[in-house]
């Protein structure tokens, strides 16, 4: 059934600003990750912001190394296995949303208020470092021309992060409470992730390819190749017929796949919210 | 490895018709797919046969509703000979009575009963009578148990039945006493029943067997709040007591469901309960549609005959038995701390070093790549169809199977 973002109740409000503004950041993140003419034309200095939202919990950090500074991007690899909360420096631009409402159409594409508020040297060169990224994003992952691998690695990274925006919400409390805690190993060829739930919060861990595991993985869920997990992320194909057909594999502790896969549901829920 | 293209050909015909393909605990997901077949074809005394013509030594025996074995001429007879008179007729068969004396003689403590279909409909029967008759709401359960697929009791959490149907559902841990004497006072006044598997067989963990002092203390504060103590015997019944799982473990509940083995695998299940609550039932509005058919209780009745004829549950212990000190014996060969929880004809394994099951999904794979059905996230079964002759050849393929796993 088609929602509507003024058909929310305030915390799923709230809730649906903190996802688009999670995922335009991480997804501005991989593209710079996946396309070298985003990368070489990206401030030398790297870029430090947050988007900080009105009443929608702490702000969002993007943190992008200086180009001298840069870790094995190969196949686009991350330079780093920290938690997306995490900024390494002081951020140079906050990018300030004074309401859910506003959060929600500005990054929706549409008109609505958003108040750069610079921070210090190289705020404007990060606006428009973040515009052009997360504009990247999106052509990339239409283009039916984009390889595999990245647009997995695009959708892998709106998926896993987007259970890390929504994670707390009342609504999946409940779930949240009954699904046992510790980490899964999501992987798609050289791509991996670490989805850490503890209590009702979620964290997701990057980790460079070759290095060794952040963190126990007490499950393991893994995809047969990046085309799989284009039909099972896309939603082209559902998670447990993928599961049937060997396409996805699950190891380990499976209350806790299986009670992420509910967190999915509700992503999906708040994917197909309109403005 | 099996080779099961036929089950994932129909799998991937189902995917397009059917929500998840096979959904519920049948979901291959739940084994481990690719390892196990998704569809099968037949059954015969402790065997099962998928659609692609591969064999298995099953110990789910029908999620435990096979006791006395697939195809038992004992039990399908006399029910094949009444479906061809008519299974669903417009009133009950005289076998609904015999049935029901038949029960009623044999499991303890309880005076009357009710026939259902399965065990939801049982334990969802049995809280309404318990809230009807006190006028409270409060159902206490333990963490983990399960009691069926209905709102009120299953794994689907959604706030909309999180705010409604399992609103005044309370949960402690099994075999905590303080934390159930907890709960008790919390709820002082509001409680209308405490529901209880006979022993805790939680999925994806070892099983518990209940203490003594955590029955009693039950009991206790079910009549201290006047609360009725319904013990949930869906899962277990018939391979503990045949006079009810609650006898084994000393229990002295006032409701008791049962289902599964009943009628080795024909569909029925029922309450049971004591004098006190007889007339609360009988005010009870209670039909289905299929709920009275004849086939389901002139099975159950063969099946309490052929039950006793092939050994009944000593039979059964001593089958479990053997297959829990094979099983331990062998893990620790291997080098494994593998434990085998649970009652002997109910067994469960799980590995000491491994909590995340990583060892029993690989232990129940190269189980059933040797023709061995054990599921590896929920308890299995013995059947009094099984052999000295299958658990020894579980045995060895149970040794090569440790071998597999060993670092």
């Amino acid at each position: 059934m088609k929602v509507n973002f003024a058909q929310l109740n305030q915390e799923e409000q709230r809730v649906m600003a903190r996802l688009k503004a999670t995922l335009a950041l991480r997804l501005a993140e991989e593209a710079w990750r996946a396309d070298p003419g985003l990368r070489a034309g990206s401030p030398a200095r790297g870029v430090a912001m947050k988007i900080a939202l009105g009443g929608a919990g702490p702000s969002i950090p993007l943190d992008i190394p200086a180009s001298d500074s840069l870790g094995d991007t190969r196949g686009g690899s991350a330079p780093n296995s920290a938690p997306s909360s995490a900024l390494s420096r002081r951020p140079a631009l906050a990018l300030y949303f004074p309401s859910a409402v506003a959060a929600m159409k500005v990054l929706s594409g549409a008109k609505g208020l958003a108040i750069p508020l610079p921070l210090g040297a190289g705020a404007f060169g990060a606006l428009a470092f973040f515009r052009r990224a997360s504009s990247r994003a999106t052509e990339m992952l239409r283009d039916p021309a984009t390889p595999g691998n990245i647009k997995a690695r695009l959708l892998l990274a709106a998926t896993l992060f987007g259970l890390e925006a929504i994670a707390g919400e009342s609504y999946l409390a409940r779930r949240m409470h009954i699904v046992p805690d510790g980490a899964v190993r999501v992987s798609v060829e050289e791509i991996e992730y670490f989805v850490v739930k503890n209590g009702n919060s979620i964290r997701v861990l990057r980790t460079v390819a070759g290095s060794s595991a952040p963190v126990h993985a007490d499950a393991e869920l893994s995809f047969s190749d990046c085309r799989s997990a284009i039909e099972v992320l896309s939603g082209a194909r559902q998670a447990v017929i993928a599961l049937g057909s060997g396409q996805v594999r699950i190891e380990g502790l499976l209350p806790l796949v299986q009670g992420l896969f509910a967190v999915l549901d509700r992503l999906s829920w708040y994917m197909g919210v309109e403005l | 490895m099996n080779d099961f293209s036929a089950s994932k050909a129909y799998f991937e015909r189902a995917a397009k018709v059917i929500p998840g393909g096979i959904y519920g605990s049948k979901s291959p997901g739940f084994l481990v797919p690719g390892r196990f077949p998704y569809y099968l074809s037949r059954g015969a005394g402790s065997r099962i046969y998928d659609v692609d013509g591969n064999e298995f030594i099953d110990y789910l025996c029908g999620y435990g509703s096979q006791i006395v074995g697939y195809g038992n001429p004992a039990v399908d007879g006399p029910a094949l000979e009444q479906a061809r008179k008519g299974d669903l007729l417009n009133q009950p068969h005289p076998a609904m009575v015999e049935l029901a004396e038949r029960l009623v003689a044999l499991v303890e403590g309880m005076d009357w009963a009710v026939f259902v279909k399965n065990g939801t409909d049982a334990t969802t029967l049995a809280t309404s009578i318990a809230r009807a008759d006190t006028g409270k709401q409060i159902i206490v359960a333990a963490d983990g148990a399960y009691h069926g697929a209905a709102n009120w009791c299953s794994t689907n959490v959604f706030p909309v039945f999180t705010q409604a149907e399992q609103r005044d559902i309370r949960f402690f841990p099994y075999n905590d006493i303080a934390a159930l004497e907890a709960r008790f006072a919390e709820e002082r006044g509001k409680i209308a029943c405490l529901i209880l598997t006979p022993y805790h067989h939680p999925t994806y963990k070892p099983q518990q067997l209940p203490s003594p002092e955590f029955i009693q203390a039950a009991e206790r504060l079910c009549r201290a709040e006047g609360a009725w103590f319904i013990v949930d015997d869906i899962r277990a019944n018939f391979r503990l007591d045949a006079r009810g799982s609650h006898v084994y473990f000393g229990a002295h509940p006032d409701l008791v469901t049962m289902g599964k083995a009943l009628a080795n695998g024909y569909p029925i299940s029922v309450l049971m309960g004591s004098e006190k609550l007889r007339k609360t039932a009988s005010s009870f509005f209670i039909t289905g549609t299929y709920w009275m058919s004849a086939v389901p209780m002139i099975a159950a009745l063969a099946t309490l005959d052929e039950m006793e004829r092939m050994g009944g549950t000593a039979r059964l212990a001593q089958l479990g038995g053997m297959l829990r000190e094979g099983l331990e014996k062998l893990g620790r060969e291997a080098g494994f701390g593998a434990r085998v929880s649970g009652p002997p004809a109910i067994p469960y394994l799980t590995f000491d070093e491994d909590p995340d099951l990583y060892l029993n999904q690989r232990f129940c794979a190269a189980m059933a790549d040797r023709g061995v059905f054990m599921h590896p996230h929920h308890n299995w079964f013995i059947s009094l169809a099984h052999t000295e002759d299958d658990i020894a050849r579980t045995l060895e393929a149970a040794r090569g199977a440790f071998s597999r796993l060993s670092p």
